[in-house]
């Protein structure tokens, strides 16, 4: 009896821990999500940027997008939500709405097309992957030390 | 007559005391010459307490089960380092890394710890050159792991971590989605110093979690196993098991100390975080008063304060002395060093003491027989 | 009888092999193999054969002392002596001294020795009082009165007097460097001496008769009253109490001796590699010489001449083989990480033998 229920005692802390990595991986899975205002050509309609988009995320503007710019903000989860004030004329009204965007778990560079996303297109429309274009910076091989060197190190 | 009986309690207070004494005197004297404001000291005096308390409490059960000072808790470091390499890679940020890369760094820490304290049952009576040896055995097979698995075996994505040739982890891993956020999360600031509260909540749990564990029956256990390993075996204690369980604990919550050490930092240093932390949590646990068989929670803070006022200040008042900033830094590493030489000798001097008392008592008691 | 026999004829290869495995430690075993492994495969990734005998050669004769230094402590059961790197500063006071005292050339070696010696002998003193303080303890205890005093010459080495231009930072004036160059002093002083150089193979005679000096020197000390004192105070205390050894002078000499040849290995050491390292650079010396003797057959509490040559040897091999095959075999170099698992499982393998720990 106490033996089968120690099994279950430690089962069931394994399984709690288990648990809580998942939902710790999925809570806290980092994305950053660039917002672009540019044009979009799909299905061939195409859809125009507003005259300027300014990006609230957590009530802190993170961007003030005007035409063929990009702003970028983090986000952990997957549940991007994000306020948009939207100035579609230059001296025109602003327009403020909040939305809210499903991130894929897999990317953790995410590209929003503002315009395709605001028409209301397919996820697969706005949203793209993104890929750091910048080069591998031709690093010299770095120097890996000595496992018994005597090191200081911060403490 | 009166003063004389004080005199003497003082006297022996501070004999008992000599190293935390030691070391309030060498405080007293450096932090004046270093001319740090009182705020900037305390201001890092907290932050330091918040980084390294947790890791030195680690120590405190080996100590109890009477395996001395766990040189292998480097062994629980690395876990919290790979631990800390798979988060970082997997982009989990904030709250959730840490907590995820505790849990992570639990499969390896008890592996390691397991590992550590099988050979520790094996070299009874020298546990801690073991564990010291243990340590550098441990570190080879880390850099196998880490420098050549990860890449082509073990996977890892980014190349921000990766080194640029394909295989291996880079020197330093950047934690700065997830640095200080347990600390700034519930921090206050009093009087211009900032108090990481939630660092300090998690290592009150874990004092908590020892004074409830010293009165269990494993806890006892363990104590009975420290006091005499044959007393506890005739006593129906499986002492193998019972040691093995005190490494493995120790090493789990070190590598957990580890992960709240390095989201403080911000940074890994793959391949030195880790070398120098036993050395150093070991002195700053010893200066506090501990002994290679006796150690508390109230060590535990008084010696990482102590010490560390000590590692602050030591480099500047160095400089003040000579004019060379590089004594002061020669300098507490020394005092590290020595304190733990002090310590071993003071702890290896009077078991011999016990012993040759034990044995003249014996004697006389044959004698007595014998008549 | 009868009996007897049959158990003979029933000791099949396999048992006799795990026998022989057993006496001679399986990881000792795989090191040897190892590197007969290497020397083999040697050839056949591009390196020259001859050229890694002579650097195998070459490293065995500028490390064989301090291994050498490992002996007489064995032998009075005072264990490994972690504390090598005490003799080792001795030896760099005297290397230093001799330098700053003007001293250039081979003679600069023997005068490095001389004013050496007295500081071994003194250092070793006081550490073998120590040891003597804390019998039973004296691994842990020697680990680190070896990095204390290393820690503590760092600063020596900034605040002592030394003036040679040769030796202190060019812009401070004072304060030693990290290395210092020995051209002009003692570098290969006993590597030239009667050298070897047959096509790509060359041999330091030298330096090999001066450790060949040593090592018969120490072999007859054993050999000696005193020597099978130390011996058995180191086998069995009790016995030798009995039979009238002054235990603790005994184990007090056996640490002097192995403080003093410490210091001359070093020096040794730095005559083939041409440099002085200081600060940091002796800290973690004892750990290749522990692990050379281990490795050459030695035991916590038994160590010979032979284990000497055998351990340094094997040792050695290793850290010059691995990073050239493996290099040219599988572009990798992982000869670190072989070094460490390798030095490190045998002092390991050492700690955890049960005969041994029974003390």
């Amino acid at each position: 009896m106490n033996k089968t229920r120690m099994l279950l005692f430690r089962l069931g802390t394994l399984a709690i821990l288990v648990a809580i990595a998942a939902v710790m991986m999925v809570v806290g899975r980092g994305h950053t999500v660039y917002l672009d205002n540019k044009k979009l050509e799909y299905q061939g309609q195409e859809y125009k940027t507003p005259y300027k988009v300014v990006v609230l995320v957590k009530g802190e503007q993170v961007a003030k997008l005007y035409d063929r710019e990009r702003g970028s903000a983090t986000n952990v989860g997957q549940n991007f939500e994000m306020t948009l004030e939207i100035t579609q004329e230059k001296g025109g009204d602003e327009t403020v709405a909040t939305y809210q965007i499903k991130l894929p778990y897999n990317m953790d560079g995410v590209i929003i097309n503002l315009p395709g996303y605001l028409a209301g297109l397919p996820e697969e429309a706005y949203l793209t992957e993104f890929v750091s274009t910048a080069p591998e910076e031709p690093e010299a091989e770095e120097e890996i030390p000595e496992s018994d060197e005597f090191e200081m190190g911060e403490f | 007559m009166k003063e004389k009986n004080m005199g003497k309690k003082l006297l022996s207070l501070l004999q008992a005391n000599s190293v935390p004494v030691t070391f309030v005197l060498i405080c007293a004297v450096c932090i004046p010459l270093s001319g740090l404001s009182v705020s900037y000291l305390l201001n890092e005096i907290v932050t330091r307490m918040g980084r390294n308390i947790f890791l030195i409490l680690a120590l405190l059960i080996p100590i109890m089960s009477g395996m001395g000072l766990n040189f292998g808790m480097t062994l629980g470091a690395m876990a919290g380092e790979i631990a800390l390499i798979f988060v970082s890679d997997w982009q989990i940020w904030g709250i959730p890394g840490v907590v995820l890369a505790m849990i992570l760094s639990i499969p390896i820490s008890v592996l390691l710890g397991a590992f550590c304290g099988k050979i520790l049952n094996m070299a009874k009576g020298r546990e801690m050159i073991t564990s010291y040896i243990i340590s550098f055995f441990t570190n080879g097979l880390y850099q196998l792991v880490v420098l050549y698995m990860m890449g082509p075996i073990i996977p890892i994505k980014h190349f921000s971590i990766k080194l640029p040739r394909g295989y291996g982890i880079r020197n330093t891993v950047s934690l700065l989605n997830m640095r200080q956020c347990l600390d700034n999360l519930l921090a206050i600031k009093v009087g211009g110093v900032k108090i990481p509260v939630l660092t300090f909540l998690i290592i009150a749990l874990l004092c908590l979690f020892i004074v409830w564990f010293r009165r269990t029956k494993l806890g006892q256990d363990m104590r009975a196993v420290g006091q005499d390993m044959n007393v506890a075996r005739d006593a129906g204690i499986n002492v193998e098991r019972t040691r093995i369980i005190s490494i493995v604990m120790s090493t789990v919550l070190a590598g957990f100390g580890m992960v709240i050490y390095l989201q403080n930092m911000g940074n890994i240093a793959t391949y030195s975080s880790h070398s120098q932390i036993g050395m150093f949590c070991i002195a700053a646990l010893l200066v506090g008063g501990a002994s290679v068989e006796k150690a508390s929670i109230g060590n535990v803070f008084l010696g990482v304060v102590l010490f560390h006022t000590m590692f602050i200040v030591a480099p500047k008042a160095g400089a003040a002395i000579t004019g060379d900033s590089m004594i002061g830094e020669y300098f507490r590493v020394f005092v590290s060093y020595a304190v733990i030489t002090v310590a071993l000798i003071m702890y290896e001097t009077k078991k011999r003491k016990v012993k040759s008392q034990m044995a003249q008592q014996l004697a006389q008691e044959q004698e007595a027989e014998n008549e | 009888m009868n009996e007897i026999l049959m158990d003979k004829n029933n000791l099949t290869l396999g048992n006799r092999l795990r026998a022989f495995a057993a006496s001679f430690g399986l990881p000792r075993l795989i090191i040897a193999a190892f590197l007969l492994l290497l020397f083999i495969a040697a050839p056949f990734v591009g390196a020259d054969f001859w050229t890694q005998i002579s650097n195998t050669i070459n490293r065995f004769s500028w490390n064989a002392i301090l291994v050498l230094a490992m002996v007489p402590m064995i032998h009075s059961g005072c264990g490994l002596n972690f504390g090598l790197p005490l003799g080792i500063i001795s030896g760099l006071l005297g290397a230093t001294l001799s330098i700053e005292f003007g001293f250039t050339g081979p003679i600069s070696f023997v005068m490095a020795v001389a004013i050496a010696t007295p500081i071994a002998i003194l250092l070793g003193a006081l550490y073998g009082w120590l040891l003597n303080k804390i019998k039973g303890g004296e691994m842990m205890i020697a680990t680190y009165v070896g990095f204390s005093s290393v820690s503590f010459m760092c600063m020596m080495w900034l605040l002592l007097p030394y003036h040679s231009p040769t030796m202190v930072w060019g812009f401070a004036g004072k304060g030693l460097r990290t290395t210092i160059s020995l051209e002009g002093f003692y570098d290969k002083v006993l590597a030239n001496f009667l050298q070897v150089n047959i096509g790509n193979l060359s041999i330091p005679t030298g330096t090999l008769l001066f450790f060949a000096l040593l090592a018969f020197g120490m072999w007859a000390f054993l050999h000696t009253k005193t020597g099978t004192a130390m011996t058995a105070v180191g086998s069995n205390p009790t016995f030798a109490k009995a039979a009238g050894v002054n235990v603790d002078k005994t184990r007090l000499l056996s640490v002097v001796l192995s403080t003093w040849l410490a210091a001359i290995g070093i020096l040794v050491y730095e005559q083939g590699f041409g440099f002085i390292q200081l600060y940091m650079a002796p800290f973690y010396m004892a750990l290749p010489a522990v692990s050379a003797i281990l490795i050459g057959g030695a035991s916590v509490n038994k160590a010979t001449i032979a284990n000497v040559i055998i351990g340094t040897f094997l040792f050695q091999g290793i850290v010059t083989m691995t990073p050239t095959v493996m290099n040219n075999m599988i572009h990798m170099d992982m000869s670190e990480v072989i070094r460490v698992v390798a030095s490190q499982g045998m002092i390991l393998y050492a700690l955890t033998r049960k005969t041994e720990a029974a003390k």
